[in-house]
């Protein structure tokens, strides 16, 4: 698992320095509290963050994170009013008036040098520039899922991390929380070698073609849009945030990958770490159209380098009796083993306390890779990635990781990644 | 398929009068015909004629918009004469790029350079963005050029060459003087990507050079947060260039 990999000369000298970093900084505003007590530390001794993008989980990672007595909140950024004023307002009533800046050009925060970690939460179609603009500014980041918005990001973010020796989480607090009915006892080796796996994925993203409205005041709806494509301002673009089937942005491929992605990021995210595919990508992806009577209905096969298979929405007509070597979850997954009880492997558990968010908060301190660190769970989107490209082109595809390309597909290839709109670049 | 030609003349009707708001069902009959028409070239190449024809002629930006995202996967050369003009224009140049960047033919790369020769401001840096996403080795000159000109556009550039990163692209970036940030913070991060490929691609020795360039340049006692990314950037990179082991 990459959190549980050896330190290598790399990280240890990212280590040193980014630790000196972190200790040297100051906030930007000391107030009453910045002595600290019996169980909060000085000032000068806390992670100072910033957010950007404070809507729904923004706002709920922000409300963690202050909650942390090791974190000093100085800084908010989103490009609507209201989200960026009670977002202001909640670090006001945590730490005193005037403690918080406000902004909705995330560059000027990624700025300041006093900042140490930044947690993003906007839509998935700025997650990489801003990943990778805050690597470059020497900032950590607590990045929510998706991480991903298309295939080619994944590396270039990681690369950024890596090459600037960043502590990036993503942000799947469910992975390990929701399904240890799955994790236990694949890791506990009872199911023996993991063979193959059914999961039901939920809808891909589409195309949107609301119709125009004046765009109103309090939102910044170039800044909104950034790297997408321009489009009319319409509520329904932007608002909201769980409904895939319209009426909100994770319905639309500009910036979403829909439900697939979304919900994908804990089904698949829990599915792959509990069957130990954590550092793999899938080798081929397998399109199984509907049959000609439509009584089969069309589905997907992710099959692992490893040769597990990965049944993505495999009607139960079509699956084999379980072996008794099965665990099931809830959310629709079937882990299979062969049965051939294997040693038992130790869960890894989060580091420091307050869940995933403790154990980003700590590993910024000791600058260890995260339960969630950016190369699992770019690993891990790739999964729903490929089953989106799959069911868009209704075909198979075979996946090249070391060239991050498919073979023998230049169509499928084109939609590895999107033009960017000017003035945006990776 | 017996015609070279998919029934869909309703649909592209439709196609040609469709605004943002319209009934969008004609639209996804014709996004059903692009995946069923796969690897039929003829089928294939009379689509992308009639996607062309909605670009080129007095369609809405919606329908163009459209228009663009199917020939980013089903265009040719032969669509690049019909997107190219659109390059200079403030409202259809990112679609136009949203084509031509994903159009392997050397065509739509060239046409992308010529339009950044009188590109400027942010159309430069979109013509910029996808030349880097070609990693259009043939730009770097072009690119090298512009690093000493408009702030925003020479960060852009220095982006792209380090996206490119070749020898050429490396020698532009150790060549270029920028005073101030954001240009000479964009040049420092190409620098480190250039170096990383180098190193990547086995030669140690110029990857060496510019690690220790940029070490050099950041010193021993970096002040900021950005400035200590960069030294941890190049000593380990120095380090990755002594033992051999490739950048990540």
């Amino acid at each position: 698992m990459p959190h549980q990999s050896a330190p290598s000369r790399r990280h240890f000298l990212a280590t040193s320095a980014a630790t000196t970093a972190a200790a040297v900084a100051a906030p930007y505003v000391i107030t009453s509290k910045a002595l600290g007590d019996a169980t909060t530390p000085p000032a000068s001794d806390r992670i100072v963050m910033g957010g950007i993008g404070l809507g729904n989980m923004g706002s709920g990672d922000q409300r963690a994170f202050l909650a942390h007595p090791h974190v000093q909140y100085v800084a908010v950024c989103d490009v609507r009013e209201k989200w960026r004023n009670d977002a202001q307002q909640r670090v006001d009533e945590k730490h005193g008036a005037g403690a918080c800046a406000a902004y909705v050009d995330f560059r000027e925060l990624l700025g300041r040098d006093d900042i140490d970690a930044v947690h993003i939460a906007t839509p998935d179609h700025w997650h990489a520039l801003m990943t990778i603009a805050a690597c470059r500014a020497g900032k950590d980041i607590y990045l929510q899922k998706p991480e991903t918005l298309t295939l080619r990001e994944g590396p270039l973010m990681i690369q950024a991390a890596r090459r600037y020796g960043r502590v990036v989480s993503g942000g799947s607090q469910r992975v390990l929380e929701d399904y240890r009915q799955i994790v236990d006892p694949c890791w506990a080796g009872e199911l023996g070698k993991i063979t193959s796996i059914d999961i039901e994925p939920g809808p891909s993203s589409m195309a949107c073609y609301l119709p125009a409205l004046a765009t109103p005041a309090g939102i910044d709806w170039d800044l909104w849009l950034g790297p997408a494509p321009w489009e009319p301002y319409n509520p329904g673009r932007c608002d909201g945030n769980y409904g895939a089937g319209g009426g909100s942005w994770r319905s639309y491929i500009d910036y979403s990958g829909g439900s697939l992605t979304d919900w994908g990021a804990h089904n698949f995210g829990g599915t792959i770490f509990a069957a130990g595919l954590l550092d793999l990508q899938p080798v081929k992806a397998v399109w199984h159209p509907a049959s000609g009577d439509g009584k089969v209905a069309a589905h997907a096969t992710l099959v692992y380098p490893n040769g597990v298979e990965v049944h993505c929405n495999r009607p139960k007509t079509l699956r084999p009796a379980d072996p008794s070597a099965t665990v099931t979850h809830e959310r629709g997954i079937t882990i299979r083993g062969d049965g051939n009880a294997v040693p038992p492997r130790a869960v890894p558990a989060y580091r420091g306390s307050g869940g995933i968010y403790g154990d980003f908060i700590e590993c910024v301190k000791t600058r260890q890779r995260p339960f969630r660190d950016l190369e699992g769970a770019v690993n891990t989107m790739t999964a729903p990635h490929m089953l989106g490209l799959v069911r868009r082109l209704e075909r198979s595809l075979e996946w090249d990781r070391a060239a991050q390309r498919f073979v023998n597909d230049e169509e499928a290839n084109r939609l590895l990644d999107r033009a960017r709109r000017e003035p945006w670049i990776l | 398929m017996t015609s070279d030609r998919m029934p869909l003349d309703d649909e592209f009707k439709a196609l040609a009068a469709f605004d943002w708001g319209a009934d969008a069902a004609p639209l996804a009959t014709i996004d059903a015909a692009v995946v069923a028409c796969h690897g039929q070239e003829s089928l294939t190449a009379d689509l992308e004629q009639r996607f062309a024809a909605i670009v080129g002629g007095k369609a809405s930006r919606a329908a163009k918009e459209y228009a663009c995202r199917k020939l980013a996967m089903i265009g040719t050369a032969a669509s690049v004469p019909t997107l190219a003009p659109l390059l200079a224009d403030p409202v259809e140049s990112h679609m136009a790029r949203f084509a031509l960047e994903r159009i392997p033919a050397p065509a739509a790369g060239e046409a992308l350079r010529q339009a950044l020769g009188t590109a400027r401001g942010d159309l430069a840096i979109g013509m910029i963005s996808s030349l880097a996403n070609r990693r259009d080795a043939a730009s770097v000159p072009a690119l090298a050029a512009l690093l000493g000109g408009d702030p925003k556009t020479a960060a852009a550039a220095a982006a792209a060459l380090g996206r490119i990163a070749s020898p050429e692209a490396a020698k532009a970036l150790a060549a270029a003087t920028p005073p101030t940030d954001p240009v000479a913070d964009a040049v420092i991060d190409a620098r480190l990507a250039c170096a990383d490929a180098l190193l990547a691609a086995g030669d140690r020795a110029a990857a060496k050079a510019i690690y220790q360039a940029v070490a050099a340049a950041i010193g021993d006692a970096p002040k900021t947060h950005r400035a200590r990314a960069i030294r941890v950037a190049a000593k380990s990179g120095l380090l990755a260039c002594l033992d051999g082991s490739v950048s990540p």
